[in-house]
């Protein structure tokens, strides 16, 4: 029998082996390095710069600054807490955090479920929600605090975001073991809303934030300007390891358990349906957005991912009261969220399938067309969410921010998915998507797609809360004609490559390689 | 029952593959092929793993674009006519070829409804029964085994009674209720006049079915001969 020391020290080294394995699989290293440089040159820069802007700006600015500041080092405690509700959330939506080698791949190799554990671990930083968070509590410590006292502020801001990381994956392989248990379904949908609900309820009767106040995250935030910071580090280093070391046993509770939901999708029974009738477009459109509908809604995965994107932006726009210039900046970040669950490898969705509809009497045009128009569903309904439960608590906006968020909308709709489906042509991948814990690219390809999506959409979304202020309310429309110009340009470019037949057999025969 | 050659439809030989070669990259899967295979006669397209079989039988089915090389089926070229050319071919492709979240019922609506196929749900049901998938018709096929795809991977070549059936290892996996299903799809088509092309690693099941059969190796044809003539140490011998 082996000791629990020595499970640990075989899991930590066989999760070494299955990294360097992935590792050693990136196909375009040149750029994968770029990417990580960038990543942490962003990193250095979030957490240094606007440490800087105290003393370089003055008159108007400054007093505009110093409001901004004083604000958010009053929610600097709560962004604390966002951190780690995030983690959890992430850890939950993806049954119990990602896989380094897929379930198929993973099959025929002694992995146990503490690999699993500190892969899921390793692999939660590759994330874009993970990444904005980080860089946006790093930026906001960054303005909070005196420039003598980043460092030891910002060694905190890390090592929490370690430990709220390792407390989510704890919180993510329970709910996870729950849902593997009979009626666990049913029990981990009904703790959720109630737990939304008692959110609500707390914050409606004003609760929500004291109670916020009072959370140990608070001490954490004073401890950052002062010499208090280094047991601050020591106590969230032990509680990092605490959790690490805490979220084996359900881990291996968890996965020891069949994972009934997956199961009960995959022999699930759906009757006939007639031919649809189409309103517009040709029948053969009408089935292959049929077929492709099927294949995302009938995907736990997607399902899952599709829900927490679209409510989670949103419960927080409806709980915080975020300003329709933050709104703005949402349904680009929730688009690009919806595109990582798969768009961003699209022709994956099928798998071997592939092969199988290539063999269809229908033209390559309307299996794109249909593809896209899925994909831009998808993408329209989860970021509709979050602006109908903004508006919710916000009211209707001004008729120009309206016509800036409406347009912006619009415009990074098309920008996802033109970027989607370029990359779906240029880079596809054999993936089995059946697992929610499955990425449709290899996570390096995932982290650059995350980055790229972030960044084209967020500076689109900061362009057209500039434009919300413009007096003249045919400004946003003007600009958003522009950019739509652009991505669909894109699009019609990925769309020509498609009908390419070699172009074509290429990325059916590796999607079809699973 | 509709013959070939009715409706102006097919002219021998239903599949005629000349010099055909394709590339992967650097990668030559198929080096000057030359194949062509007669409406009602099972042709059976025998070779080591590499030999190109699945990679012709691609190409037949219009999946593959060939590198050059003309290849025509049912009288439409793969390249110009591709449209065509799926409409006359049914394939089992060699893995899998089934849309992990769809039904087996979805899949033959869908093959029917873009071949415009009326009435199709007799022949369905009546197939699916055949090859023992009547019970799981409405449940999604991504909890199906190995065998189950094949079987219905078959059935969806077979539907639409086309004028090329393309099996691509139909036996791979399936039990010998499936085989013998398998086996009357090939002598059911044959009989209505269709060309049957069967790539399989299994010389008995390919002589029980086939009248011709094609040995590839290396990317090419090095022997055409009756099936009856293919004998277990003539046939190592091509391979070697």
């Amino acid at each position: 029998m082996r000791s629990s020391t020595d499970s640990w020290a075989g899991a930590a080294r066989d999760t070494g082996h299955l990294m360097r394995f992935r590792a050693r699989t990136v196909r375009r290293r040149g750029p994968a390095a770029v990417g990580l440089v960038v990543v942490l040159a962003l990193t250095a820069l979030v957490a240094t710069y606007p440490a800087q802007l105290e003393g370089s700006v003055s008159g108007e600015a400054a007093d505009v600054l110093d409001r901004l500041v004083s604000g958010l080092e009053g929610n600097l405690g709560i962004a604390f807490v966002g951190v780690l509700l995030l983690s959890i959330g992430t850890a939950m939506s993806s049954g119990g955090g990602r896989e380094l080698l897929s379930r198929s791949e993973a099959a025929i190799h002694p992995i146990s479920a503490l690999t699993d554990h500190l892969g899921a671990l390793a692999l939660a930083p590759l994330n874009l929600a993970w990444l904005i968070q980080v860089w946006g509590l790093l930026a906001v410590t960054a303005f909070v605090t005196s420039p003598d006292r980043l460092a030891g502020a910002q060694v905190v801001v890390l090592v929490w975001v370690l430990a709220a990381t390792a407390m989510g994956q704890v919180v993510g392989w329970l709910v996870e073991g729950v849902r593997r248990t009979p009626h666990g379904v049913v029990i981990v949908r009904v703790a959720s809303g109630l737990v939304a609900a008692l959110l609500g309820v707390l914050h409606l009767t004003g609760r929500l934030r004291p109670l916020a106040e009072a959370l140990p995250t608070t001490w954490l935030v004073d401890s950052l300007s002062t010499d208090r910071w280094v047991e601050a580090a020591l106590a969230l280093v032990v509680l990092t390891a605490v959790a690490v070391w805490l979220g084996g046993f359900p881990a291996r509770w968890a996965l020891g358990l069949p994972p009934r939901e997956e199961l009960r999708v995959e022999s699930g029974v759906h009757e006939a349906r007639h031919v649809p009738t189409p309103r517009w477009g040709s029948l053969d459109l009408a089935l292959m957005r049929r077929l492709d509908r099927g294949s995302v809604w009938r995907s736990v995965g997607m399902r899952r991912g599709l829900l927490v994107l679209g409510v989670g932006p949103g419960l927080i726009a409806l709980v915080a009261g975020l300003p329709w210039s933050t709104v703005t900046l949402l349904p680009g970040l929730v688009a690009s969220g919806g595109a990582l669950l798969f768009a961003v490898n699209a022709w994956c969705l099928d798998g071997r399938g592939m092969i199988w509809r290539e063999t269809l009497p229908v033209t390559p045009s309307a299996v794109f067309d249909a593809r896209a128009i899925v994909i831009a569903e998808c993408l329209a309904g989860v970021s509709a969410v979050t602006i109908v439960l903004a508006l919710l608590r916000n009211g209707l906006p001004p008729l120009q921010t309206g016509v800036a968020v409406a347009t912006c909308w619009v415009v990074v709709i098309v920008q996802v998915l033109a970027n989607a489906m370029t990359w779906s042509i240029r880079s596809p991948y054999g993936v089995d998507l059946s697992s929610p814990r499955a990425t449709p690219a290899p996570h390096g390809a995932m982290a650059g797609y995350a980055g790229r999506l972030s960044l084209s959409t967020t500076l689109t979304g900061m362009l057209f809360t500039g434009l919300a202020v413009v007096p003249w309310v045919w400004v946003p429309p003007l600009f958003g004609l522009l950019f739509l110009a652009w991505s669909v340009r894109r699009l019609r470019r990925a769309r020509r490559r498609w009908l390419a037949p070699v172009d074509r057999v290429r990325v059916v025969l590796t999607v079809a390689a699973v | 029952m509709r013959r070939l050659g009715e409706n102006g439809g097919v002219s021998h030989p239903a599949v005629d593959v000349r010099d055909l070669h394709v590339r992967f990259g650097d990668v030559e899967a198929v080096s000057g092929i030359e194949l062509r295979a007669e409406s009602g006669r099972a042709t059976a397209l025998l070779g080591r793993n590499g030999a190109g079989k699945s990679t012709t039988m691609k190409v037949v089915a219009g999946v593959v674009p060939p590198t050059s090389g003309t290849v025509t089926v049912a009288g439409h070229d793969v390249v110009t006519d591709t449209l065509e050319v799926k409409r006359a071919v049914g394939y089992c492709p060699d893995v899998g070829g089934l849309v992990p979240r769809a039904t087996p019922w979805e899949h033959l609506q869908l093959s029917a409804a873009l071949r415009r196929m009326d009435p199709w749900e007799e022949p369905g049901r009546d197939l699916l029964e055949k090859f023992g998938l009547g019970d799981v018709a409405h449940r999604v096929v991504g909890g199906f085994s190995h065998g189950m795809s094949r079987r219905l991977s078959v059935v969806l070549a077979a539907l639409h009674q086309p004028a090329v059936l393309l099996l691509d290892e139909p036996f791979d996996g399936v039990d010998p209720i499936g085989v013998d299903a398998t086996l009357e799809v090939i002598a059911d088509a044959r009989a209505r006049g269709a060309c049957v092309l069967i790539s399989t690693h299994l010389r008995e099941l390919a002589l029980e079915a086939c009248t011709t059969a094609i040995v590839l190796r290396g990317g090419s044809r090095v022997a055409a001969l009756e099936a009856a003539e293919l004998s277990g140490e003539a046939y190592r011998a091509l391979l070697d």
